[in-house]
C-alpha cells in the first residue's frame, strides 16, 4: 500500500470506531467525558512539561482525535491547532471543546501536513496517536513536522521503544515500538537533536516490560536540517520494514477483541443497548478474523439476554446485605475445603499464618464482579477487573518467555481473574501461584467462587516463606505488578531466587572487577575473579596493581600533602580514562569496583551511560573510609560488610541498591597445607598473628612479649617489645605466605583493627577476611568479639571468641595445654566455611541481587550485543559461527580481533576458516601499513 | 639455467597493490609466453588497478580483489565482518575454479601468501604460506629476493629485482625490456593535448618527472629550474613536466619560472595511456625511480635516472639497455626507505649543468664513453644500463674504475648466485666450477673461513642428527642436546653476517634456507639441513673465489 491508500485505511478505521464509541477508543477515561478530560489534562501535562512562554506560542498536536489534549492545549496556549484525519473525530472534538477563538482543527490527509507553511510552529506533539500509525506514516510526519517548526523549536512524542514489534503494515490500531537506537538514529537523521527520552508513567500499566514495550517520552529540538527523505527514516525506524503479513494478532482482530470485552463489560453493568450496539460494531469483523470467538459471542449474547429479563423483573435490584453475608460464607467454605484437599500447607496459612498482617481489604462492587483493594490501591482493575485481567494476560502472553512458557509461576492471587484469564488463554499450562498476604486470599476467596480455578492451579503458596516453592527449570515467573508494589522485601526474594539462579545460568554478562592500587583488598580482586570463573561467568580482572609505584612516589616528589591529594586524584583520574578504554576494547555489562579502586565518579558516569552496571564490594569500615558518601551516587548496587546503619547511610548517599555482603575465603588458596620441618620452623610458632599494627593490636599484644609469640606484618614499632616479635623485618607478606603461618601456628590470634579502641573494640560489627581465611585453612583461631560473627559462626562451637585481654590469654593457656580441645572447632569451621563462606558464595549472592533487579536490562542488552546479528548471520559457515560464539562467550569485541585473537600460527593446521580470517587480518593490518608509510613518506 | 617448474599452462600472478610491480613483471609474462606460447596468463590485482591492466601486454585475463571495499566493511565492526568473510569465501570459491597449475606471488604480504595457500595451488613461486599459517618463500631465487631487499644487503646486490622476480617463475627468455601497450587512441589524446597547449614542434623533446613517492627522493624545485633553463637556453629543448595532479605543488613552480614558451606541464591531465603516448613521443625522460621511469623504457624512450636516498640503480633501474642511472656516492646511500631524511645531502652530489649535459648526450644518442670532464666526476657514479651475457641485467660505470671494492663484492655475488642457484656459466666456468678448497681461501674476504668452519660444523652435527635419528635407542636428551647445537650454531652465522656486512647476503640466505625447510619426517628435515650448510659452504667458496 503506498502512503494515501493507508492514509484512507486509517480515515475509515478511525472514523468508524469514533462513531462507535469515541471515549471508548480514544481514552483510558472512557466512564465519562469528565474523566476523559482529566485524563487529556494529565497527558497534556506531561507531554509539554518544562515549555516556557506557552501564552506566546503556536502548538500542533498530530493526531488529536475528539481533542482529549486540545482542551488543555487551548487553555495555555496563544494559538492551537489539533490535526486528525477523522473526520468523525474532528466533529466530535468540535462539539465537545465547543468554539474557541484560539483553536483550529485541521482535517488532515493522513501523511502531511499541508495546512501549515514551513518554521510556522512552536512546538509539535503527539501522544497515543503517532504510534498506531504504519511505518510509512510514522516517517512522513517526522520530517513535516520538521518542516512546519520553527528552528529550534521542539517535539515531544510519546512513543513505544524497546524489542521492535512485529505489526501489520496496514495496521492502524496496534502500537508500533521501535528499537531504542533504531528510534534514536531515525529522529537524529530528521534534523532533531535528542534532548531527553523519558519513561512514560501513568496511574494504570503502559509499559510491558516482559514483552521489551516500553512506553516513553521524547524531547526533540529541531537543530539541523534533515539529512534524509522519510524512506531512509522508515528505514532506520525499522531496518527490515513493516511487514504485509505479520505473525502477530492483526488490527482487526484486536479491534473485534476489544469490541467484544467491551460489550461483555456493558452487559455485566446492565448497559443493554450500549452493549448490543457493541457487539454488533464487533460482528462486523468476526468473518474477517482468526480468533475464536463463538464462545465469547455465546456468552455475551447470554448475558445480554439474562441481563435483559433479570432488569426487567427487578428494576430495582439492589441486594440484601444478610444474602450477601450468608452467600459469601458459603463461598468461602466452598473455596476453602479445595484449598484443605490440595495444598495443605496453604491451608495452614490462611487459617493461621497472618497474625503480624496489617493491612485493610476492601471489595469494591463492578459490573464485572468484585474488585479487592489491599490498603486503598487496587489489586484488580477497579471498575473492570475481568476485561482489566484479561487485556493484562493477553499483553503478557505476546512476550516470547510467557508466550511460549509450558509452566508459570504467578506472583498475586488477588481476585484471581487475571488467573482465570491465564487458564482460558492457556488451558494447558502448569499454574503456581503464590499469595504473600493470607488476608487477601481470604477475602477473595469469601467474594468469588473460586473453586474451578483453584482445582486447576498445581501449587499455592501463602505468606512470606518461599521454600517450598518449587520453579521448575522451564517455569517463568509473572509478576503481578499491583502485588509486587505492596510487597516489595518478597518480590525481591523470589526474583533473586528466580532470576537470580536464572541469570547465573543464562545470561552469562561480561563482568570486569576492578581491584585497588594497593593495600589489604587486593588479594580479594584474585579471589573475586577466581569466584566467577570457577561459576562459569564471564570474568575479567582489572589489576590496577602495577600503578602503585607511581602512586606512591608523589610523596618522595611532593611534600605538601594538598598538593600530595590533588596529585593522587589527577593519577586516579588517568587510572579512570584506563578502565574506560579498557571498556572500550572489550565491553563489559557489570563493572564489580573493590574498596579503594582508582575510578572517578565521571568514569562511572560514562560507563552508565553505556548501559554498565556499575557495582561497589566496599570491604571497608564504613566508618573509617569516608570515600563513598561522595562515590556511591555513581553505583548501582553497593555490596558492604556492615548492616544497619552502613546500609541506610549509603543508600542516603545516593546508591541504587545496597546490600550486606561480608567477605570469606578462596578454598583454593586458603586450604589446610602440608609444610617440611624446615618450613614449620620458619613460619611456625604456638602462637601467631598475622596483620597490620593497628593502636588496639599493639596496645593488646605488648603484654604478650613473654609468651612465644611471632607478628607477622606491617606497621609494626620497631621497639621494644615487638623487635623480638615481629618476624622478617615487618614486611609485607603474600597470600600464600599467610596460609603457611596459619597452617604452622597453634592458636592464631585474629584481633580486628581500630584505630580508637584499646584492644578489643566493643563496638566492632563486621567480620575481617582473617576469620574466614582461617577457618578455612584448617587453622585453630580466636577471634575477638564482634556483633555480626553469630550470624556467620557459631561461636563456642565452631569459633572461639575473647572479649578481654584476660580472656585472651586465659583460653591462650587452655588451648596450648589442652591441642585436642582445638581440633573439633577446626573442623567444625572449615566445613561452615566450605558451606556457606566462600567467595563463590558471596558472589553467587551478590549476582542474584543484580540479576533479580535488572534480569530484563541485561537480557536486552545482551540480546542487543552486536555479537547476536553476527552469529545469526554466520550461521551459513558452521566453522565461523561456532568461532563467533566462542568469543562472544570470552568476552571479545564483536570486530576481526576479536575473532582472530586465539588463532595461533604453528599450532597445527590452520582450518580454511581460520586462514580466512587471518586472510582478513593481514589485509587489514597491510592497509595500516601502507597509509603508515605513505605518511611516513610524505 | 636451473629449473624447478618449466612447464606451465595456467599461470596465476598474483601483483596486487602496485602499478610498477605490474610493470616490472611484464619480462616475466612475455618470456612464460615465449618458453611456454599456449600458457594462460591471469594477473590477480587490486581493484583500482583492474581497468589499466590492459596496457599490460601477454595478459590473458585479469581477475580482482576490492581491498578498499573488504577494509571497509571490517571497519563497520559488527555484521562487517560477515560481509567481508562471505567475500573471501566468493574470491577464494573463483580462484579455485580457475584450476590454475602454477601460481606466483612476488608480494611479501602475509595476506597473499594466506590467499594462495587458500586457493590450493600446487606448483608455487614466491611468497606463500605452509598449513600451520607461517609465511614460506618457495623458490631459491624468491628467497635470494627477499634477502637482496634485506636493508643491510642492498647494496652488495647488483641483481635487478625483475630479474630476480623472472627467475623465480623459472623463465629464462625474456624481451630485455619492460612493456607496454600503447593504442592509437592514447596516442591521439596525447598529441591533441600537445596541440591545445602550444607545444613547441622544434627542438629536442625532453619529458621530465620532477615529482617522486618520497619527499627524500624528490630533487629540489631550484635544481630542475636550473637544469631545465640550461636544456632550454643553451640546447633549444622543448620541456614537458609530467606528473600527478598531487605532484603539482613541484611542477608548478618550476614552470612557472621557466621560459613560458619551451616549458609546459602536463601534470594531472594524462591517465597511464596518455602519459605512455607521451613518453614514445618525447627523446629522453629525466626522472628519479619512479613509475614513469618504467613506464618509459617500457615505451621505448630512453632514462635518465637519479637514484637518490633510498633509491637504488641496481635493484630497481631502468630495465632496458642504454638507460643512464646516476647513484650519489655517499656514506649513507641507499638509505632506509621506512625513514625520513632533513638532509638529503645526496641531492648535491651531482648539479644541474651535469644532468643537463648527460641528458644532451643522451639525445644525440647511446652514451659509449663520457667526455673528459664528465668522466673526472667522484660525486657520482653515471651508470649506463645493459645485459650481460646470461641475459642479465646490469650497470656499467662510465666515470669510476670498476674494481673498487662495493664493485667487487656485487660483482662476486651475482657471479655466485648466477651461479650456484641459477647454474648460469659465469666467466665462462658455470656449474663446471668446483668448489675451492678451505686450504686456497680465507685471505681475499674477512670473515669468510669462519663462515665455512659454521657450515662444516653444521654438517658434523645434522650427521650426528641422522645417526640419532637412524638408532631407535637414542636418548630424547641427545636429541635435544644436538637441535639446541645446531639452534645455537645458527644463532652464530646469523650473528657473523651482522659483524661482517659484507657477509650478509650469505648468512640471510642461510637463513632464509633454513627458514623454509618444510615436512614432517625427522629423516627428511635432516637432510634438508644438510642441503643448506653445504650450500652455505659452498656459497662462501664461490664468494672467495669470484672475489680475488
Amino acid at each position: 500500500m503506498d502512503e494515501r491508500e493507508l492514509a484512507s485505511r486509517m480515515k475509515a478505521d478511525w472514523d468508524r470506531r469514533i462513531a462507535h464509541d469515541y471515549r471508548f477508543w480514544m481514552s483510558d477515561g472512557y466512564q465519562s467525558d469528565e474523566v476523559m478530560w482529566q485524563s487529556g489534562e494529565r497527558d497534556f501535562n506531561i507531554i509539554t512539561r518544562d515549555i516556557e512562554s506557552a501564552s506566546e506560542k503556536s502548538i500542533l498536536e498530530i493526531g488529536c482525535g475528539v481533542g482529549r489534549l486540545l482542551k488543555a492545549a487551548v487553555r495555555r496556549y496563544k494559538t492551537v491547532y489539533g490535526l486528525d484525519i477523522s473526520e468523525e473525530a474532528l466533529k466530535r472534538a468540535g462539539q465537545l471543546i465547543g468554539s474557541e477563538p484560539n483553536l483550529k482543527l485541521l482535517l488532515g490527509d493522513g501523511y502531511t501536513l499541508s495546512h501549515l507553511g514551513d518554521r510556522s510552529i512552536d512546538v509539535v506533539y503527539s501522544f497515543a496517536s503517532i504510534t498506531s500509525t504504519p511505518l510509512e506514516i510514522f516517517s512522513r510526519y517526522l520530517l513535516e513536522a520538521h518542516r512546519v517548526l520553527k528552528d529550534d523549536a521542539v517535539l515531544r512524542l510519546q512513543v513505544y521503544l524497546g524489542k521492535e514489534q512485529q505489526v501489520n503494515s496496514e495496521d492502524t490500531l496496534h502500537l508500533r515500538c521501535f528499537d531504542n537506537e533504531n528510534f534514536e538514529r531515525a529522529i537524529l537523521a530528521a534534523g532533531y537533536s535528542i534532548e531527553w527520552i523519558e519513561e512514560l508513567k501513568l496511574p494504570f500499566q503502559v509499559s510491558f516490560e516482559e514483552a521489551g514495550i516500553i512506553a516513553k517520552i521524547g524531547s526533540f529540538r529541531k537543530t539541523s536540517a534533515a539529512r534524509v527523505n522519510h524512506d531512509e527514516i522508515a528505514r532506520l525506524l525499522m531496518p527490515n520494514g513493516e511487514p504485509d503479513q505479520a505473525d502477530a494478532i492483526t488490527g482487526v482482530e484486536v479491534e473485534c477483541w476489544m469490541s467484544l470485552n467491551y460489550a461483555k463489560e456493558l452487559a455485566e453493568s446492565g448497559d443493554i443497548e450500549r452493549a448490543k450496539q457493541t457487539l454488533d460494531f464487533a460482528v462486523v469483523h468476526a468473518k474477517s478474523i482468526n480468533l475464536d470467538i463463538q464462545d465469547l459471542l455465546e456468552q455475551i449474547v447470554k448475558l445480554i439476554d439474562a441481563k435483559s429479563s433479570e432488569l426487567q423483573r427487578s428494576p430495582a435490584s439492589s441486594e440484601n446485605a444478610s444474602v450477601d453475608v450468608l452467600s459469601g460464607e458459603l463461598l468461602y467454605q466452598g473455596n476453602l475445603e479445595i484449598i484443605r484437599q490440595r495444598f495443605p500447607d496453604a491451608y495452614q496459612q490462611l487459617m493461621h499464618g497472618d497474625s503480624e498482617e496489617h493491612g485493610v481489604i476492601e471489595c469494591k462492587s463492578t459490573g464485572e464482579g468484585d474488585a479487592l483493594l489491599y490498603d486503598g490501591q487496587a489489586l484488580d482493575h477497579p471498575s473492570a477487573p475481568k476485561r482489566g485481567a484479561s487485556s493484562w494476560v493477553k499483553s503478557q502472553l505476546q512476550s516470547g518467555d510467557y508466550g511460549e512458557a509450558k509452566s508459570l509461576v504467578v506472583y498475586g492471587f488477588a481476585g484471581g481473574y487475571h488467573l482465570e484469564a491465564l487458564r482460558d488463554a492457556r488451558p494447558q499450562i502448569q499454574l503456581s501461584v503464590v499469595e504473600p498476604s493470607a488476608k487477601t486470599l481470604r477475602y477473595a476467596l469469601s467474594r468469588r467462587d473460586l473453586r474451578e480455578l483453584l482445582k486447576d492451579i498445581d501449587q499455592l503458596i501463602v505468606g512470606s516463606e518461599l521454600s517450598s516453592l518449587r520453579i521448575s527449570d522451564e517455569a517463568q515467573v509473572l509478576f503481578r505488578p499491583q502485588t509486587s508494589a505492596l510487597f516489595p522485601e518478597q518480590t525481591r526474594e523470589l526474583k533473586a531466587r528466580f532470576y537470580g539462579t536464572r541469570g547465573l545460568e543464562l545470561l552469562s554478562p561480561t563482568v570486569s572487577v576492578l581491584g585497588p592500587i594497593q593495600g589489604g583488598t587486593l588479594p580479594i580482586l584474585g579471589y573475586t575473579v577466581h569466584g566467577l570463573a570457577q561459576m562459569n561467568q564471564r570474568v575479567r580482572g582489572i589489576d590496577m596493581s602495577s600503578f602503585s609505584g607511581g602512586f606512591n612516589s608523589v610523596e618522595g616528589l611532593v611534600h605538601d600533602e594538598m598538593r600530595q591529594a590533588v596529585l593522587r586524584g589527577k593519577y586516579t583520574e588517568t587510572l579512570s580514562d584506563m578502565v574506560l578504554e579498557v571498556a572500550n576494547e572489550k565491553p563489559m555489562d557489570i563493572l564489580i569496583c573493590m574498596a579503594q579502586a582508582p575510578i572517578t565518579g565521571k568514569a562511572l558516569q560514562a560507563l552508565r551511560e553505556k548501559g554498565v552496571i556499575t557495582v561497589l564490594w566496599f570491604v571497608e569500615d564504613y566508618l573509617r573510609f569516608h570515600a563513598w558518601k561522595y562515590m556511591a551516587q555513581f553505583y548501582d548496587f553497593v555490596f558492604t560488610i556492615q548492616k544497619d546503619d552502613c546500609l541506610e547511610a549509603i543508600k542516603a548517599a545516593g546508591a541504587g541498591e545496597v546490600h550486606y555482603l561480608p567477605t570469606a575465603a578462596d578454598p583454593l588458596i586458603h586450604a589446610p597445607m602440608a609444610l617440611s620441618d624446615a618450613e614449620r620452623t620458619r613460619w611456625g610458632a604456638p602462637i601467631s598473628f598475622v596483620g597490620a599494627g593497628y593502636h588496639n593490636r599493639q596496645q593488646m599484644f605488648a603484654s604478650l612479649s613473654g609468651l612465644p609469640f611471632k607478628i607477622w606484618g606491617t606497621e609494626w614499632p620497631d621497639c621494644k617489645p615487638f623487635d623480638r616479635m615481629v618476624q622478617e623485618g615487618g614486611r609485607r607478606l603474600k597470600p600464600d605466605e599467610y596460609v603457611k603461618i596459619f597452617n604452622s601456628t597453634d592458636i592464631n590470634i585474629n584481633l580486628h583493627s581500630s584505630t580508637e579502641r584499646d584492644g578489643v573494640d566493643p563496638a566492632g560489627d563486621f567480620i575481617n577476611p582473617r576469620t574466614f581465611e582461617l577457618a578455612a585453612s584448617g587453622a585453630f583461631q580466636l577471634v575477638d568479639k564482634r556483633s555480626l560473627l553469630g550470624e556467620l559462626f557459631e561461636p563456642g562451637e565452631e569459633i572461639e571468641v575473647f572479649e578481654t585481654r584476660a580472656e585472651l590469654i586465659e583460653k591462650i593457656d587452655y588451648y596450648l595445654a589442652h591441642p585436642e580441645k582445638r581440633t573439633p572447632f577446626i573442623e567444625k569451621a572449615r566445613a561452615r566455611v566450605l558451606r556457606e563462606h566462600t567467595y563463590q558464595h558471596r558472589l553467587q549472592k551478590m549476582l542474584s541481587i543484580i540479576y533479580s533487579s535488572r534480569y530484563e536490562q541485561l537480557k536486552r542488552r545482551i540480546g542487543t550485543s552486536p555479537w547476536v546479528k553476527v552469529i545469526e548471520r554466520a550461521s551459513r559457515f558452521p566453522e565461523l559461527k561456532s568461532r563467533c560464539e566462542t568469543a562472544f562467550k570470552r568476552g571479545e569485541e564483536a570486530n576481526l580481533d576479536g575473532l582472530v585473537s586465539d588463532i595461533v600460527s604453528g599450532q597445527g593446521e590452520l582450518s580454511e576458516t581460520e586462514q580466512k580470517l587471518l586472510f582478513l587480518f593481514h589485509i587489514r593490518k597491510q592497509m595500516i601499513r601502507m597509509r603508515q608509510e605513505e605518511t611516513v613518506k610524505s | 639455467m636451473k629449473k624447478r617448474h618449466a612447464h606451465k599452462t595456467n599461470v596465476l600472478l598474483v601483483n596486487i597493490t602496485r602499478l610498477g610491480d605490474m610493470l616490472q613483471a611484464t619480462p616475466t609474462i612475455a618470456g612464460m609466453k615465449m618458453e611456454n606460447p599456449d600458457c594462460k596468463v591471469t594477473v590477480l590485482v587490486e581493484k583500482q588497478f583492474e581497468s589499466i591492466c590492459h596496457t599490460i601486454p601477454n595478459v590473458d585475463e585479469v581477475l580482482s580483489v576490492d581491498l578498499g571495499m573488504t577494509v571497509r566493511s571490517l571497519a563497520r565492526e559488527k555484521e562487517g565482518i560477515i560481509d567481508a568473510f562471505e567475500y573471501v569465501t566468493e574470491i577464494v570459491d573463483d580462484l579455485r575454479a580457475c584450476n590454475f597449475d602454477y601460481s606466483l606471488n612476488m608480494s611479501s604480504s602475509a595476506y597473499t601468501a594466506i590467499l594462495l595457500r587458500l586457493i590450493g595451488v600446487q606448483r608455487r613461486g614466491g611468497w606463500a604460506s605452509d598449513a600451520e599459517g607461517y609465511r614460506i618463500i618457495e623458490s631459491e631465487w624468491a628467497q635470494l629476493f627477499a634477502t637482496s631487499v634485506f636493508h643491510q644487503n642492498r647494496q652488495f646486490n647488483s641483481l635487478n629485482l625483475v630479474d630476480v622476480f623472472r627467475c623465480s617463475a623459472d623463465v629464462e627468455k625474456h624481451p630485455h625490456s619492460l612493456l607496454i601497450n600503447i593504442d592509437e587512441e592514447p596516442r591521439e589524446r596525447a598529441m591533441a593535448l600537445l596541440e591545445e597547449m602550444n607545444f613547441p614542434k622544434d627542438g629536442p623533446f625532453v619529458m621530465v618527472q620532477a615529482g617522486a613517492s618520497q619527499l627524500k627522493r624528490q630533487w629540489s624545485p631550484e635544481k630542475f629550474i636550473r637544469f631545465i633553463s640550461i636544456l632550454t637556453e643553451q640546447h633549444g629543448c622543448r620541456v614537458l613536466l609530467s606528473g600527478t595532479k598531487k605532484e603539482l605543488q613541484i611542477i608548478e613552480p618550476i614552470v612557472a619560472a621557466s621560459n613560458r614558451a619551451r616549458v609546459f606541464s602536463v601534470g594531472g591531465k594524462t591517465g597511464i595511456p596518455e602519459l605512455a603516448a607521451l613518453l614514445e613521443m618525447s627523446d629522453v625522460l629525466v626522472t628519479g625511480d619512479t613509475g614513469p621511469m618504467h613506464m618509459s623504457v617500457a615505451a621505448g624512450t630512453p632514462v635518465i635516472s637519479m637514484f637518490l636516498a633510498s633509491a637504488y640503480g641496481y635493484e630497481t633501474g631502468p630495465y632496458a639497455a642504454g638507460s643512464i642511472v646516476l647513484q650519489p656516492v655517499i656514506g649513507c646511500g641507499p638509505c632506509n626507505p621506512n625513514k625520513a631524511c632533513s638532509r638529503p645531502e645526496c641531492h648535491d652530489t651531482f648539479s644541474p649543468e651535469l644532468l643537463a649535459e648527460l641528458t644532451m648526450l643522451r639525445v644525440r644518442g647511446d652514451i659509449e664513453k663520457l667526455p673528459s670532464q664528465l668522466a673526472s666526476e667522484r660525486g657520482v657514479i653515471i651508470y649506463k644500463t645493459y645485459f650481460d651475457e646470461n641475459g642479465f641485467y646490469n650497470l656499467k660505470p662510465l666515470n669510476v674504475e670498476q674494481n673498487q671494492a662495493m664493485e667487487r663484492y656485487r660483482n662476486a655475488y651475482r657471479n655466485v648466485w648466477l651461479d650456484d642457484i641459477g647454474g648460469f656459466s659465469v666467466d665462462g666456468r658455470g656449474d663446471a666450477v668446483v668448489t675451492p678448497a678451505l686450504n686456497v681461501i680465507g685471505e681475499g674476504v674477512p670473515g669468510v673461513r669462519e663462515v665455512v668452519e659454521a657450515a662444516r660444523k653444521g654438517q658434523e652435527l645434522i650427521r650426528q642428527l641422522q645417526n640419532l635419528i637412524a638408532n631407535r635407542s637414542s636418548s630424547p636428551q641427545r636429541l635435544g642436546e644436538t637441535s639446541e647445537d645446531l639452534t645455537e650454531l645458527d644463532r652464530h652465522i646469523e650473528q657473523l653476517g651482522y659483524h661482517h656486512s659484507h657477509l650478509g647476503p650469505l648468512t640471510r640466505m642461510f637463513i632464509f634456507n633454513k627458514e623454509n625447510i618444510s615436512g614432517t619426517d625427522a629423516s627428511g628435515l635432516a637432510s634438508q639441513m644438510m642441503g643448506v650448510y653445504q650450500a652455505l659452504e659452498r656459497r662462501s667458496g664461490k664468494l672467495e673465489q669470484y672475489y680475488s
